[in-house]
C-alpha cells in the first residue's frame, strides 16, 4: 500500500468540505449585515449584494487561491526548487506588464472585454513564447534552462513595469500602484464562469499527472528512465502552470504569497507526494485566499485591506514559525 | 542482448568524450565499468540507458535502437540508477520505491501487487524497516538503498547502476553487490560503475576499463586475475596479491 488511502481520502475530503463551506459561508461576511428576510424574498439591495458582489468575490477568491497554490506546488516539484512560485517563470510578470500598459494607455475596453484583462492576457501570451523560446536549446528543455529563462525575463518585465510607471500621470500612476498590490473584486458572472472553467480544466490536467511530477521532483534522468516523457512533461507543466497564473493575475493582480506558502505548509504536514499535496493545495489555497479577503473587508471596515496584504501578514510569520519549529517529517 | 557498435559521443560544446566503443552484454553478465574520473563511464551508462543518443554508431537492445523504444516499454526492460539524486525530498521511502512501478501501470494509485513487489525489493536492499520514513530524514547510505530498491522494483532485464555503492558502509557495499549479482544469476544483464576493484573482482563476471575515450580493457574476471596489467590504468600504486584463499588488490 503506497499511501494510506484512508488518510488520503480524509485529507482531500476534509479540504473539499472546507472549500464548499467557505463558498457557502464567506459571502455572509462583510462590512454590512445581510438581512435574511430580504435575501429569502430575493429583494434588493441585500440579495444583489450577496449574490452579485460577495458571492462572486468569494468564488473568485476560492479559485484564484487554488490556482496560485496549485501552480506553486507544480513549479516547486517540476523545477526542484523550494522557492519556486507561480510567478517564477515570468508569465505572470508579463501579465502584469500588459495590465500596467493597458492602464497607462487608458484602454478601457478592447474588443468588448476589459482593457486590463485583455492587456494582461496579451502580455502573458507574449512572454510565454519568449520564455519557451529562450529555454529551448537544440530542441531540448530542462528545468534549469526554464528556471533561468523565467527568472531573467521576469526581471526584464519588472524593469519595464517600473519604466512605464514612471512615465504615467498621477491618476494612472495611482491605479497602477493599486493594481500591482493585487486584490479581489467582484467580477461579472460570465467572466467568472469562464475563469472558473479554465482553472478547473487546467487544475485537473495538472493533478492527473501527479505521479509524473513526483518522478520529476527526484530528477530528470530518474523520470526519463522510469518511462516519463520529460520534455513533454516540462512543456505541459510550464504551459498549464502559466495559464493558471496568467488568467488569475489578469483578474486579481499579482497576489503574493499564496503560491509559495500554501504548498510549503502542506508539504511540512503531508509530505511531498503530489497526489495528496496538489489537491489539498488547490482546495486549501482557495480557502485561505477567500478567508483572508473576508478578513480584509471587515477588519477595518469601511476601509478594505487587499487580500494579498493579509495573506502575506498571516502567511509569512506562520511559515517562519513552522520552519523554526523544525517540522520536517 | 545489449549491443553497442562504434559508439561515439560528443558534448554539445564539441569535446569528444567517447570514441569507437563497441561491446555486447549478454543476460547473466555482471559487468563492472571502471576507469579514472572523467573517463566517460557515466556517459557510457547514459547512452545505454537511452538518456543520451550516441553522436556516432548505434546502441541497440534486442536489435532495436534504444531511441526507437517507446519510453515506458524501454523502462520496463531497462532500469537506471543515476549518480546524483535528490536528498531533500519529503516523500516516503516506500513511495520512492513504488516509482519503479510507474512504467508497468500509470494509474493514479499503485496496485496491491505493486506494493508487494516494492516491499520485496526493499527487504532485499535492507531498507524495509524505514519504508515509512521521509527520504529527507534518511542518511546518505540509507537513501542510496532506497533508490537501489526502486531500480529492483522496476523488474527490468537490464540493470544500469552508476556507482551504486556510494555512501554505503562496507557491509552494505557487499550486500548491494551481492543483490546485483543475484539479479545477474537470475538472468539480468547488469552494468555497474565502480571504483572499488576488490568489489568488482569479487562480485562481477567481467571488467570493462575505459581510458583515452575508449575501451582500454574488456576482460572476464578470471583473465583479469591472471594478468593484472589493467590495474596500471587506474594507478601505479595497485598490486594484485595472491593468497591461498583468493586474490585481492592491495595499495602500495
Amino acid at each position: 500500500m503506497l499511501m494510506p488511502r484512508i488518510s488520503v481520502a480524509r485529507w482531500i475530503g476534509g479540504s473539499a468540505l472546507l472549500f464548499v463551506l467557505a463558498g457557502c459561508l464567506l459571502p455572509f461576511v462583510g462590512p454590512s449585515r445581510i438581512d435574511w428576510g430580504l435575501v429569502l424574498q430575493r429583494q434588493d439591495p441585500d440579495w444583489s449584494i450577496l449574490m452579485d458582489l460577495r458571492l462572486s468575490r468569494t468564488l473568485l477568491g476560492l479559485f484564484a487561491g487554488g490556482a496560485l497554490a496549485l501552480a506553486g506546488a507544480l513549479f516547486q516539484s517540476m523545477l526542484r526548487d523550494a522557492l519556486a512560485t507561480p510567478y517564477t517563470l515570468g508569465v505572470s510578470t508579463g501579465a502584469s506588464l500588459g495590465a500596467v500598459m493597458a492602464i497607462a494607455l487608458d484602454w478601457h475596453t478592447v474588443a468588448g472585454v476589459g482593457g486590463i484583462w485583455a492587456g494582461a492576457l496579451c502580455g502573458a501570451g507574449v512572454i510565454l513564447f519568449v520564455v519557451m523560446g529562450t529555454a529551448t536549446r537544440h530542441g531540448q528543455v530542462s528545468s534549469s534552462s526554464l528556471l533561468l529563462a523565467g527568472v531573467a525575463i521576469n526581471s526584464v518585465c519588472a524593469a519595464l513595469i517600473l519604466l512605464v510607471h514612471s512615465f504615467t500621470g498621477i491618476s494612472q500612476s495611482f491605479a497602477i500602484s493599486r493594481w500591482l498590490i493585487g486584490g479581489l473584486d467582484a467580477v461579472e458572472r460570465p467572466t467568472l464562469m469562464l475563469y472558473a472553467g479554465v482553472v478547473a480544466c487546467m487544475s485537473l490536467l495538472v493533478v492527473r499527472q501527479a505521479r509524473q511530477w513526483n518522478l520529476l521532483a527526484v530528477g530528470e534522468a530518474w523520470a526519463a528512465t522510469r518511462g516519463a516523457h520529460v520534455r513533454r512533461a516540462l512543456v505541459r507543466g510550464y504551459l498549464a502552470g502559466s495559464v493558471l497564473a496568467a488568467v488569475t493575475v489578469a483578474l486579481t493582480g499579482p497576489i503574493g504569497f499564496v503560491g509559495l506558502v500554501v504548498p510549503h505548509l502542506l508539504r511540512k504536514r503531508l509530505g511531498g507526494d503530489d497526489r495528496l499535496l496538489m489537491p489539498c493545495a488547490f482546495l486549501l489555497g482557495g480557502v485561505l485566499l477567500a478567508g483572508c479577503d473576508a478578513i480584509g473587508r471587515t477588519i477595518l471596515a469601511p476601509a478594505e485591506i487587499p487580500a494579498g496584504a493579509i495573506t502575506a501578514f498571516i502567511g509569512g510569520p506562520h511559515l517562519i514559525w513552522v520552519v523554526r519549529r523544525g517540522g520536517t517529517r | 542482448m545489449l549491443r553497442l557498435r562504434n559508439v561515439g559521443w560528443r558534448a554539445p560544446a564539441g569535446a569528444e568524450i567517447l570514441r569507437d566503443v563497441s561491446l555486447d552484454v549478454a543476460p547473466g553478465e555482471f559487468v563492472a565499468v571502471m576507469g579514472r574520473n572523467g573517463a566517460g563511464k557515466s556517459t557510457l551508462l547514459d547512452i545505454v540507458a537511452g538518456l543520451r543518443g550516441p553522436s556516432e554508431g548505434s546502441a541497440t537492445l534486442d536489435g532495436r535502437p534504444l531511441d526507437e523504444w517507446p519510453l515506458r516499454e524501454r523502462a520496463r526492460a531497462l532500469a537506471h540508477l543515476p549518480q546524483m539524486l535528490r536528498a531533500d525530498l519529503s516523500i516516503r521511502a516506500e513511495a520512492i520505491v513504488l516509482m519503479g512501478r510507474y512504467p508497468h501501470a500509470a494509474r493514479w494509485f499503485e496496485s496491491q501487487d505493486d506494493a508487494e513487489i516494492a516491499r520485496e525489493a526493499m527487504a532485499r536492499c535492507g531498507c524495509l524497516e524505514f519504508r515509512q520514513r521521509s527520504l529527507s530524514t534518511l542518511s546518505g547510505g540509507e537513501r542510496q538503498r532506497v533508490y537501489l530498491a526502486a531500480c529492483l522494483a522496476q523488474q527490468a532485464r537490464v540493470l544500469l547502476l552508476d556507482e551504486p555503492a556510494t555512501f554505503l558502509d562496507v557491509d552494505q557495499q557487499l550486500q548491494c553487490f551481492g543483490v546485483v549479482r543475484a539479479e545477474a544469476d537470475r538472468g539480468a544483464a547488469c552494468l555497474a560503475v565502480t571504483h572499488d576493484v576488490n568489489l568488482a573482482l569479487t562480485f562481477c563476471t567481467r571488467l570493462i576499463v575505459l581510458a583515452d575515450r575508449g575501451v582500454a580493457r574488456d576482460v572476464g574476471v578470471a583473465e583479469a586475475l591472471d594478468d593484472p596489467s589493467w590495474l596500471r590504468t587506474f594507478s601505479s600504486r595497485l598490486d594484485l596479491e595472491r593468497g591461498p584463499s583468493g586474490s585481492w588488490v592491495r595499495y602500495r
